[in-house]
């Protein structure tokens, strides 16, 4: 509940227009607290809007009355991008949910922020077409947070991430004016502030209204599940796949851990014995998916593949995917939290970085999960563990510590698809010279000069003053 | 009611199960229709920690639990595999006995459930009141005889779970549901009043203790061992679970006789008549307590599809707001949510609906749809052929 009076002036002022859409209630503010991340917030206000009008009033509202403000989508995120900290105003877009109008001619659809990714795509399937980012979090995921994390998916190995589906977007800058970046030509002139908004984790305003582009439903899909009695066989067939020019839709890894926990929850006949399996999709014209598929036996054989199961029918299938897009969630059934790392390496390095966070995760007296994006050689190393254990906190973090300067070692990235947010933002300092923080820094502040939007996230606070590196997360946020 | 004390007797191994990852919201009927974070799993379970940790709830909590229908589509979905009906029943126990959730006028509304006397006379009032044209359609009630006849016993192979509601209201589904049973050869037995209710709608309150004592009722019904089956999704689910509610080796071996009608025909196809004739496309709607909670809702397909085109319905089993008692007490919520289910169905060109659940066939077809028991249907077929 609110207290100080500024505060309660703020709450009667959004009440004028939100109604009961405004929240400040104990249990529920407490709702709005978390992410999918393992840390927690605090927010002040809760809004609810369902407008781009309402939100632009929030917006100036919060500016009057001197109040960070935050948007959320679904909550799903991974990195505490939604998490508040600050004391800020919650913008949740859920009730922005409506589809507003599908083009197909020109292969656009309008869509509000808090559509659900799935629900795109199933309104979609009847026309032929779907948004082709899929993160496995997608039944829930909104378009909104795809936009803000520039998030992909097992399919964007072929089809590409976020900011390729996106045309155009309608956005309330963090100074209340409304502004339309990008437009629905291919080529448009300018600066790509489109693409600059795509990834920026809210910190450059809210996205009110999203153009994405519809990508048109493959004549053929086959999807096949090859299962090694090493995992690394596995990964060495996952560079020979691509290294024979096939690129599939799809090529995703699970080890033996996370093949166990998947099948408890599907029961798709997943090979709980297997040291690790791959989930390969093949998507095109009838010839070319079967010329695929003999490519991919060829391949397993030279790698001592056990098996190769061809799904039969789109059941199968999706049981197979429900099965892969399920296992961050079915990780409870180890320990009760996770904690995820999403680095990307090269994909001639997946083995030697995999069993460097085994190594790490023994090291450290702790459970790693690994089930990842191979094809882009995009891992998630799942740190399991029970945060009622004392002292696991700090045995996780620097456990997640150790495994980023592995994958960075390599010659990998901090984060492939899951945002910077605020558990991954005191690592920006491992990857970035302090210049190119300030740089970043420059940029933001270009959107939001006086930092509004989504304070203390993406970029270690103060990154253009020298030295930032090894500032924390605030105490108590992780839970 | 502002900061009540309570104890939430939910173990803290339940709780932490839930990692938040939200991948049940849209499976969850009640955020579907509010998009409230308050109205979804993964928010009443933040909830339910929050009040077992600081030992408070007040009035914001408790409409958050009331507004849940229970339907479990939650744990389906949840690859956690967290446990949510029994966390929510817990908390709806907690709050009946140590606040004021459950006023005495719904308590006494329970307790005529189980008080075949008062239900009758009830019954038959409204009955008269059809004549009179007294009851509005919208309500969708079936028409109530005044006077029911008898269901008469043909042999003791099986029992068929006769209820509270659904006898008042619904004899004639029984008397279809026993037709298609004896078709097959066997011999039907039905329990005497003991078994008059199951108590499901008391659990779903919070009324345990009351459930409790019906459950223990409800098992002397039942002598011997032959299977006891239900044509009611609802009841067949709170039937199954009398070994938990109870928690004793008796009511263990009572839960394990219990089958789905569908659950014990799917087993024998072969003893069905013979199709004949055209097959009418029916579309099937899954009720929540046979889909998610029994996971049985494959047999109507098996069954009713030896009949008809039976057409699934391509929502992932979303609830479809009727809950029991739920419509009831929450009409907005629950009509908001048949609509969805509407839209699903109407999607869908066929000729009627298939609802093996006596509440959600009710809460339809008040939304104006032609809504049958899967077995009613299979019936009419049957006496087709003949
Ligand atoms: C089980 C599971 C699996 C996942 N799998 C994947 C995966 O395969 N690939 C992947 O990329 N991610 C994955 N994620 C992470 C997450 O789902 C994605 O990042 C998703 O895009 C977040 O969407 P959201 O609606 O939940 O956003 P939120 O978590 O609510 O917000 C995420 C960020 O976006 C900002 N934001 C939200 N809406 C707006 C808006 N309208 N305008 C401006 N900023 C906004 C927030 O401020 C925040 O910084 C997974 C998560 C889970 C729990
Ligand atoms: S209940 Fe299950 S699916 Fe829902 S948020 Fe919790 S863990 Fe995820
Ligand atoms: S039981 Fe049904 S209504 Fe209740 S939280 Fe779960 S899905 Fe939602």
């Amino acid at each position: 509940m609110v207290h100080k009076s500024a505060d309660k002036k703020l709450l009667s002022e959004l009440r004028s227009f939100l109604g009961d859409r405004a929240r400040d209630g104990d249990f529920e503010l407490g709702l709005y607290a978390k992410d999918g991340s393992v840390l927690k917030g605090d927010p002040m206000i809760v809004c609810l809007p369902t407008s781009t009008e309402e939100v632009q009033q929030i917006i100036l509202a919060c500016r009057r009355y001197d109040r960070p403000f935050l948007a959320r989508g679904s909550g799903t995120g991974l990195a505490g991008g939604a998490v508040p900290v600050g004391d800020p105003v919650v913008i949740a877009t859920a009730k922005m949910n409506k589809i507003l109008d599908i083009d197909i001619d020109n292969r656009i659809a309008w869509v509000e922020p808090g559509v659900l990714n799935l629900d795109l795509s199933r309104e979609l399937s009847p026309l032929g077409f779907h948004f082709a980012p899929d993160p496995s979090s997608q039944q829930v995921c909104s378009i909104g947070g795809n936009v803000a994390n520039n998030s992909g998916g097992p399919h964007c190995l072929a089809y590409g991430v976020t900011s390729a589906h996106v045309a155009a977007i309608e956005v309330v800058l963090p100074d209340g004016r409304v502004a339309l970046l990008g437009d629905l030509t291919a080529e448009s002139p300018g600066y790509d502030l489109r693409g600059l908004f795509i990834g920026s984790e809210g910190t450059m305003g809210v996205a009110t209204k999203v153009a994405v582009r519809l990508t048109p439903n493959p004549p053929e899909v086959r999807t096949l599940l090859l299962d090694f009695a090493d995992v690394r066989d596995g990964a060495a067939a996952v560079s020979s796949i691509i290294a024979n020019g096939l690129i599939p839709a799809a090529l995703e890894m699970m080890d033996q851990r996370a093949i166990e926990i998947v099948e408890a929850f599907v029961n798709a006949g997943y090979p709980t014995e297997a040291d690790a399996v791959l989930l390969v999709e093949l998507d095109g014209l009838p010839g070319g998916v079967e010329h695929g598929v003999e490519v991919v036996r060829a391949v397993a054989n030279r790698h001592q593949v056990g098996s190769v199961r061809v799904a039969a029918d789109d059941a199968e299938r999706a049981l197979l995917w429900k099965g892969r897009k399920n296992a961050f969630g079915a990780v409870a059934r180890i320990k009760p939290d996770y904690y995820l790392h999403d680095t990307v390496v090269p994909r001639g390095k997946l083995v030697e970085v995999l069993e460097k966070v085994y190594q790490i995760a023994d090291a450290y007296d702790l459970i790693a999960v690994n089930v990842f994006h191979a094809g882009d050689g995009n891992l998630h190393p799942i740190l399991a563990y029970d945060s009622e254990e004392k002292g696991v906190l700090e045995r996780v973090q620097a456990a997640g510590r150790a495994i980023v300067t592995a994958s960075i070692e390599a010659g990998g990235v901090l984060s492939g698809e899951h945002g910077i947010g605020l558990e991954k933002r005191d690592y920006m300092g491992m990857l970035f010279s302090a210049h190119d923080m300030a740089t970043q820094d420059l940029v933001r502040e270009a959107f939001d000069p006086d930092g509004f939007a989504n304070p203390l996230k993406v970029l270690p606070s103060g990154s253009r003053c020298s030295d930032s590196f090894g500032q924390h997360v605030p105490d108590g946020a992780w839970v | 009611m502002k900061n009540v004390p309570i104890d939430l007797p939910i173990p803290t191994e339940d709780l932490v199960s839930c990692v938040s990852c939200g991948l049940c919201l849209p499976h969850c009927p009640t955020y579907r229709v509010t998009q409230e974070e308050s109205a979804s799993p993964r928010g009443r379970i933040a909830l339910m920690k929050q009040a077992h940790h600081d030992g408070v709830v007040d009035d914001e909590f408790v409409e958050f639990m009331d507004t849940c229908i229970q339907c479990r589509g939650c744990e389906t979905a949840c690859p956690a595999g967290v446990q949510f009906g029994s966390m929510m029943e817990t908390t709806r126990e907690a709050l009946a006995t140590q606040t004021r959730y459950q006023p005495w006028w719904a308590r006494l509304g329970y307790r005529t459930l189980g008080w075949q006397k008062a239900l009758r006379a009830g019954s038959a009032l409204i009955a008269l009141l059809q004549r009179f044209r007294l009851v509005p359609q919208k309500l969708g009630l079936p028409s109530i005889p005044i006077i029911q006849r008898p269901l008469v016993s043909s042999g003791n192979d099986v029992w068929l779970f006769t209820g509270c509601i659904m006898d008042a209201w619904m004899r004639d589904t029984h008397r279809a549901v026993q037709r298609v049973l004896e078709s097959t050869g066997a011999g039907i037995a039905f329990p005497d009043k003991r078994a008059n209710c199951c108590g499901a709608l008391h659990v779903h309150a919070g009324l345990a203790p009351e459930a409790r004592r019906l459950a223990l009722r409800t098992m002397q019904a039942f002598p011997g061992d032959a299977p006891i089956l239900v044509d009611s999704a609802g009841c067949g689910a709170q039937l199954k679970d009398y070994g938990h509610l109870l928690d004793s080796d008796a009511a263990r071996e009572f839960s394990e006789r219990v089958l789905d009608v569908h659950e014990w025909l799917a087993q024998r196809l072969d003893d069905l008549p013979e199709k004949t004739g055209l097959s009418p496309r029916i579309v099937v709607q899954d009720p929540c307590h046979l889909r998610h909670v029994q996971r049985a809702h494959e047999s109507v397909y098996q069954v009713l599809g030896r009949y008809v085109e039976a057409v699934s319905l391509d929502d992932d089993g979303l609830c479809c707001g009727a809950g029991g008692a739920y419509s009831t007490f929450h009409p907005q919520i629950a009509s908001d949510v048949r609509d969805r289910k509407i839209r699903a169905i109407e999607e869908i060109q066929a000729e009627e609906v298939a609802s093996a659940n006596p509440g959600c066939l009710l809460h339809l077809r008040s939304g104006g749809l032609e809504v049958r028991h899967p077995l009613e249907i299979v019936d009419g077929l049957i006496k087709k052929d003949e």
